[in-house]
Formats: C-alpha cells, sequence, structure tokens
C-alpha cells in the first residue's frame, strides 16, 4: 500500500519539480517525513548525503526514499515515478518549445521560471539544513559550504568531504 | 549546470571539427553510461564533456541550448536531456536506451553505498560525518540559489517571488503542489507586464 501512495505522490511531484531535484527536496522531506512518517528527519538527511557523495544524476535520492519505504520495489517505484511524468512532458515539449523559439510566451515562461526555481533551491538547502528542531552546526556547515561554493571553482566534492570532517569534529 | 559555460573556449575548435551524432544505439548507451559512472560532484561538467570534447556529439551551442530547455521542463536535467537527445537522434528507442544508459549502474551504486551505510550507521562517529556531507550539500543549494539569483537581483518582481516561494515553502512548509502552480500562474502574467 505504500508503495502505491509512494509511487502516485512521486508522479505527482514530477509534474512540478521545475528546476529539477534540489526543488522538490522541501516537499519529499514534507511527505515522507511530517505527513507520513516513513523516515525520520535524521534518516533524510542521511540519504539525501549518500545521494549527493555518490556519482550520477543526484534524482537517484529519490530512489533511496523508495528503498527505506519499501526495499528494492520502492527504489524502482520512486525513481520511475519521479522520472517518468517529466519525461513525457519533455518528449513532447521539446520539439514545441523549438517551434516557439520566437514566441513571446515562450520567453515569458522563461522569465516567469527562474525566480521559481531559486526560490525552491533556497528553501530546499534551508529545510535540509533544519532536519527536526534548528541546530547552528548544521546552520554552520551548510554557511561554510555555501561560501566556499560562491568563493572558488573547487568541484563540489570537497564541500561535501570538508562537512563530513566538521560533521565528526561538531556533531 | 554552470559549469559549461566555461568552456567557451573550446566553442571555436567544437565549430571546425564537425559533429556526429552517435550512430548506434549501442554508442548512445555508452555514451550516456560514461557520463552517470563518471559524475562525481555534478552531472552537467561530465555531460558536457562527454558529449562535447569527447564524442562530438553535440556543438557547445547546441549543449547549451538543449540543456537551457531541460531546466525550464519539470524532472532532473539530465535525466530530460537523455530523453531529448535520444528522440532526436533515435526516436522512442533512443529515449528509452539514453536514460538507462545514465541511470542503470548509478542507481546500483547508490543503492549499494547506501545498504552498506545503513548496517554501519549505529556507529556514531559514522553517523556524524555522513549528517554533516548532507548539511554541506544542504549548503550547495543555497550556494547555487544565490549564484542563479544575482541575475535577478536587479528585478524587484523576481525577489518578490523568491521571497513568497521561500516563505510558503520553508517557513509555512506549504505543499508544492500548491505552490509551483500558483507561483507559476503570477509569474507568467509579471513576466508578460515585463516586470520579470
Amino acid at each position: 500500500m505504500n508503495l502505491v501512495e509512494l509511487g502516485l505522490y512521486f508522479a505527482l511531484l514530477s509534474l512540478v519539480s521545475v528546476g529539477g531535484l534540489p526543488s522538490v527536496m522541501p516537499e519529499l522531506q514534507r511527505y515522507v517525513v511530517d505527513v507520513k512518517g516513513w523516515l525520520t528527519p535524521s534518516d533524510f538527511i542521511q540519504a539525501f548525503a549518500v545521494g549527493q557523495a555518490a556519482p550520477g544524476p543526484n534524482v537517484l535520492i529519490a530512489s533511496l526514499i523508495g528503498w527505506k519505504v519499501a526495499g528494492l520495489p520502492g527504489a524502482f517505484v520512486a525513481l520511475g515515478a519521479i522520472c517518468f511524468p517529466a519525461a513525457v512532458i519533455a518528449w513532447w515539449v521539446a520539439e514545441l518549445w523549438e517551434r516557439f523559439k520566437d514566441s513571446p510566451w515562450r520567453k515569458a515562461i522563461q522569465r516567469a521560471i527562474a525566480p521559481i526555481v531559486v526560490g525552491m533551491i533556497l528553501s530546499s538547502g534551508v529545510v535540509l539544513a533544519t532536519p527536526g528542531s534548528p541546530d547552528w552546526r548544521l546552520w554552520l556547515i551548510a554557511g561554510l559550504a555555501a561560501a566556499g561554493m560562491l568563493a572558488t571553482k573547487l568541484n563540489p566534492l570537497w564541500f561535501l568531504a570538508a562537512g563530513g570532517g566538521l560533521g565528526a569534529l561538531l556533531l | 549546470m554552470e559549469d559549461h559555460n566555461k568552456n567557451d573556449t573550446r566553442a571555436g575548435m567544437s565549430g571546425i571539427v564537425p559533429v556526429t551524432p552517435p550512430e548506434t544505439l549501442r554508442d548512445l548507451f555508452m555514451g550516456f553510461f560514461w557520463i552517470g559512472v563518471r559524475s562525481f560532484g555534478g552531472v552537467m561538467p561530465w555531460a558536457y564533456r562527454t558529449m562535447v570534447e569527447e564524442r562530438r556529439w553535440l556543438t557547445h551551442a547546441d549543449f547549451t541550448e538543449t540543456i537551457g530547455l531541460c531546466q525550464f521542463l519539470p524532472g532532473p536535467n539530465i535525466g530530460n536531456a537523455s530523453i531529448v537527445l535520444g528522440k532526436r537522434w533515435f526516436g522512442l528507442s533512443g529515449s528509452v536506451v539514453a536514460f538507462l544508459g545514465l541511470m542503470a549502474l548509478p542507481f546500483i551504486w547508490v543503492l549499494a553505498l547506501f545498504i552498506v551505510y545503513s548496517d554501519l550507521s549505529s556507529n556514531a562517529t559514522l553517523k556524524a560525518v555522513v549528517t554533516g556531507v548532507g548539511a554541506a550539500g544542504a549548503g550547495l543549494f543555497i550556494g547555487t540559489a544565490i549564484k542563479l539569483g544575482r541575475a535577478l537581483a536587479k528585478k524587484p518582481a523576481a525577489l518578490v517571488l523568491i521571497a513568497a516561494c521561500f516563505a510558503l515553502v520553508a517557513v509555512a512548509r506549504v505543499s508544492l503542489l500548491m505552490v509551483v502552480p500558483i507561483a507559476l500562474g503570477v509569474a507568467v502574467l509579471a513576466a508578460r507586464r515585463g516586470w520579470l
């Protein structure tokens, strides 16, 4: 039963996932942690961490959440559900988008989506750094990683590694 | 999503050398397979390297255009790129093959890593390390938002929209299924009036 609910909800989320997986992380957390209680806040940030550190598209984090909820079938269903509706849209829209290159509506949509994506990704960072009750140590690590990323051109993996080191010291 | 821009200097080169799209589904699969398995620390730089520099399937401009489109569509950017490019070259079978090539091995790896980790996570130090990695990952999202937001900072309406999305999603914890359609409607109207 959980599997069906998970699949349907992830498929709905797929349709609103402008900006990709980072945008939907707050909603994933709200749903699987706050509403359903399938994962604890601590489980959630750890699944996110493993998904970020491993190579591959970050949408695979969804499959880790599915795994926690319903094992291997959950992993497949979660990944398929979050990708498939969006993939169908991509399949149909790619050519339309090209055809309406000079349409004022296309330009309006492009300009409209940009601030929404920024708002969602910002929310995502703050929500992920606040699993459960606010913890200054997590905010410090997040703040340092954000500052480091903005100030340098290093591979993001270095900041994840540094975050792990700080975690061992502080947490 | 930003990193391929710094490769502008190489764009001229890929303009001279003719691009050759993948000839077989096997080529297509292997190309996306290499993108997936090598993409430590973000997929886009590896997608650029594989498709533009090494295999020369696409020009720099074509890559930028395609990824730009995929960033506006819902769904994972690189996943959408596999669908769009697979379709362009081989139709439906191309989309399926490119998507599977991209996801197959990383899917196994990330699950295996997570299973191993789950067995060891009673170790308090390891748990602290992984939680720290998660917090740093959250920080990278904040950094990305600031980076993308800078381009919009001169438009008051964009800042209002960003703040409203943040207040609804991060503070009030309203469902995205409500916030995104409403925000999109408001934003398209604002854009049509020239505010964005």
